[in-house]
């Protein structure tokens, strides 16, 4: 174990806001929203300065809140008048949380896709149409990259998009804006596009487990319907922007790129089921079986025909999946303890406009994502949304799910910095472009998310989920 | 990072030394130069990188020297775990037929260069070299994007289930 000063400081920083709450008799607070604090505390500040990896606070989280939370811990055996303890599975079980299965489902079929080299064939043959122009040989990139990033992680995407770009780049002169306007758009895209579905990135996954908690379930569909205009409004604007801040010099790149679908009978059938589960999962709405339960027909065929074998289930990311539950879980414990109703109630929300605070969370999520984890951002956010929503605070106007979406929505919008996302580190580290390239485009775009996000929340959402 | 990957250049006429060096330069920023004049000063100068809890990650090593010769350095390195893994280069216009053979089976020769090389050739050799390295070796490979063949990097990272946090 390698530790540094800075490390050890932040993980002291910790234990002290951790201990802290046990010691204060905070009014308005109950005795398990106390220690629901002394845990919010020590994931905050672990999570901020991560002294240890995001997903092991992630799995502090649920033990710590077993330990000392449910209703098999020491602190609270009892159902009190105060507090009704959950029991350890409630906390435990988020690992088994249909969004975590439906994520599982996402990973073994990204999986079978990059073993099989589908994205890559695909992306190839969807670029051919768009021609040689620099401008639309940018916008097709970005479509397929978000395309793509909508059902597997954005970073593996932008990985495998840079094999693509790079020969592109090499052909190019080393003065043209060009070079950077494609280095910047496949991050970009990527982020993007990995709000479009449900699987797409894992804030979204902790949006959607969020409100399941709340007995409200989005179909895969209806999370597409919500927000994916939305998707395809901010990439064509930074499409836009990309053009008008590195506008290419060259007038046309010569694509030479040949997409060889592989032909065994593996690959086929990962073809199919890709197809097919994709299929199912965007016609939810049609059918009416849940997205997870889909998601579970890709893993089983997978590992019944080996094309999954014990080594790919070992290499599975399942950090990420720890991830989400451990925010799943500490949202939990937020709610059932009073602990994110007593934040949201110390403020006097009725004197803002669901506007105002559309904007604020908007923003806030926004900028929390640029310097934190996407995921990490929203889930700190979140309990606080549903607390707000729930307790009738806020008024009318402000629904859960809106204000949910908003934050899930704006957390994948951050992509000022080169440590904002792993894309966007994965893009600059091919020294295309500087940071100030990627801030100033990143900043517009970041703009001008969070206006569209308030647009969309005030006036198309609303459409859809009434 | 904190450690450091050195390239070690094994040479005794300083002229060939100096020219493997110049056309190496580009490579200095991240992966710093050693040199060595013959194998005795090169398993010290090997001791004294990997004492400082450095790697090396590329031996670029002429054949006949002062001494033990290179094929027989190389072959040694190759027995030792913290420079086992290391790319291992002869460059050379003057090893036999047999000394070669004795590379490529007992020092697991990753290249052959023979002089006079052209400054294309050894970049692109090293280049190859240290990115096959990195990947076999280094968790992070961003940090060699730059220098070393972004494509194949990249292309490494996909297979390897990178993920969103």
């Amino acid at each position: 174990m390698k530790t540094n000063l800075k490390d050890l400081v932040s993980i002291l920083i910790g234990v002290i806001g951790f201990i802290i709450p046990f010691f204060l008799n905070i009014p308005g607070l109950s005795e398990a929203g106390h220690v629901a604090l002394s845990i919010f505390i020590i994931a905050a500040i672990f999570w901020m300065l991560e002294p240890v990896p995001i997903y092991a606070t992630s799995i502090m989280v649920i033990l710590l809140q077993v330990f000392f939370l449910s209703k098999q811990g020491v602190l609270f055996p009892e159902v009190t008048a105060e507090y009704s303890p959950d029991s350890y599975t409630e906390f435990m079980g988020t690992l088994a949380n249909p969004i975590i299965i439906l994520f599982l489902g996402g990973f073994v079929l990204a999986d079978a896709a990059v073993k099989y080299d589908l994205d890559k064939n695909f992306t190839r043959i969807l670029l051919k149409p768009f021609g040689s122009n620099p401008k639309f040989i940018i916008l097709g990139l970005m479509v397929i990259t978000a395309l793509l990033s909508a059902f597997m992680s954005n970073t593996a995407t932008t990985a495998m998009m840079m094999t693509v770009i790079l020969p592109i780049i090499a052909k190019t002169e080393a003065s043209d804006p060009l070079r950077i306007g494609i280095a910047l758009s496949i991050p970009f895209a990527a982020n993007i596009g990995g709000i479009a579905t449900p699987i797409g990135t894992p804030p979204n996954a902790v949006v959607i487990g969020a409100l399941s908690n709340q007995g409200i379930d989005i179909a895969f569909t209806e999370w597409m319907i919500l927000a994916g205009p939305l998707v395809v409004v901010v990439l064509f604007f930074t499409w836009l922007v990309i053009l008008r801040m590195f506008k290419p010099e060259t007038d046309s790149i010569p694509m030479d790129f040949e997409g060889k679908f592989q032909k065994n009978a593996s690959a086929i059938l990962v073809y199919v089921i890709f197809g097919a589960t994709v299929l199912l999962w965007v016609t939810e709405s049609l059918h009416g079986i849940g997205s997870s339960i889909i998601a579970l027909i890709p893993v089983t065929v997978l590992a019944l025909t080996g094309i999954l074998d014990k080594n790919g289930i070992r290499q599975l990311p399942w950090e990420v999946l720890w991830l989400v539950a451990g925010g799943i879980s500490l949202g939990i414990s937020m709610e059932s303890t009073g602990l994110a109703e007593w934040i949201i109630t110390n403020i006097e929300w009725s004197i803002f406009s669901p506007v105002f605070m559309i904007i604020i969370f908007s923003l806030v999520a926004i900028v929390m994502s640029n310097f934190l984890s996407n995921t990490v951002s929203a889930t700190l956010l979140i309990p606080l949304a549903l607390s707000l929503t729930t307790s009738g605070a806020a008024g009318e106007g402000f629904s859960l799910v809106l204000i949910s979406l908003v934050i899930g929505v704006s957390a994948s919008l951050a992509m000022m910095l080169p440590i904002s996302t792993p894309p966007n580190a994965i893009a600059i580290s091919t020294g295309t472009f500087k940071t100030k390239h990627m801030t100033r485009s990143g900043f517009v775009v970041g703009i001008f998310g969070l206006l569209m996000v308030a647009l969309y929340a005030l006036f198309y959402w609303p459409i859809i989920l009434n | 990072m904190d450690h450091k990957i050195y390239i070690l250049i094994v040479e005794d006429e300083l002229e060939v030394m100096d020219a493997l060096v110049k056309d190496l330069e580009n490579f200095e920023k991240i992966f710093p130069v050693e040199t060595a004049n013959d194998t005795t000063e090169a398993m010290n100068v090997i001791d004294y990188i990997l004492d400082h809890g450095h790697k090396i990650g590329l031996i670029l090593c002429d054949h006949v020297l002062p001494g033990k010769n290179g094929v027989n350095l190389l072959i040694e390195l190759q027995k030792d775990e913290a420079t086992a893994r290391s790319k291992k280069i002869l460059v050379t216009g003057q090893a036999g037929h047999e000394d070669t053979i004795l590379a490529i089976n007992k020092a697991d020769l990753d290249h052959y260069v023979a002089k006079p090389w052209t400054e294309q050739e050894l970049q692109e050799v090293v280049r190859d070299q240290l990115t096959d390295y990195v990947i076999e070796n280094e968790k992070n490979l961003l940090a060699y994007m730059q220098i070393l063949d972004a494509e194949k990097l990249s292309e490494e990272m996909r297979k390897h289930k990178m993920t969103d946090h």
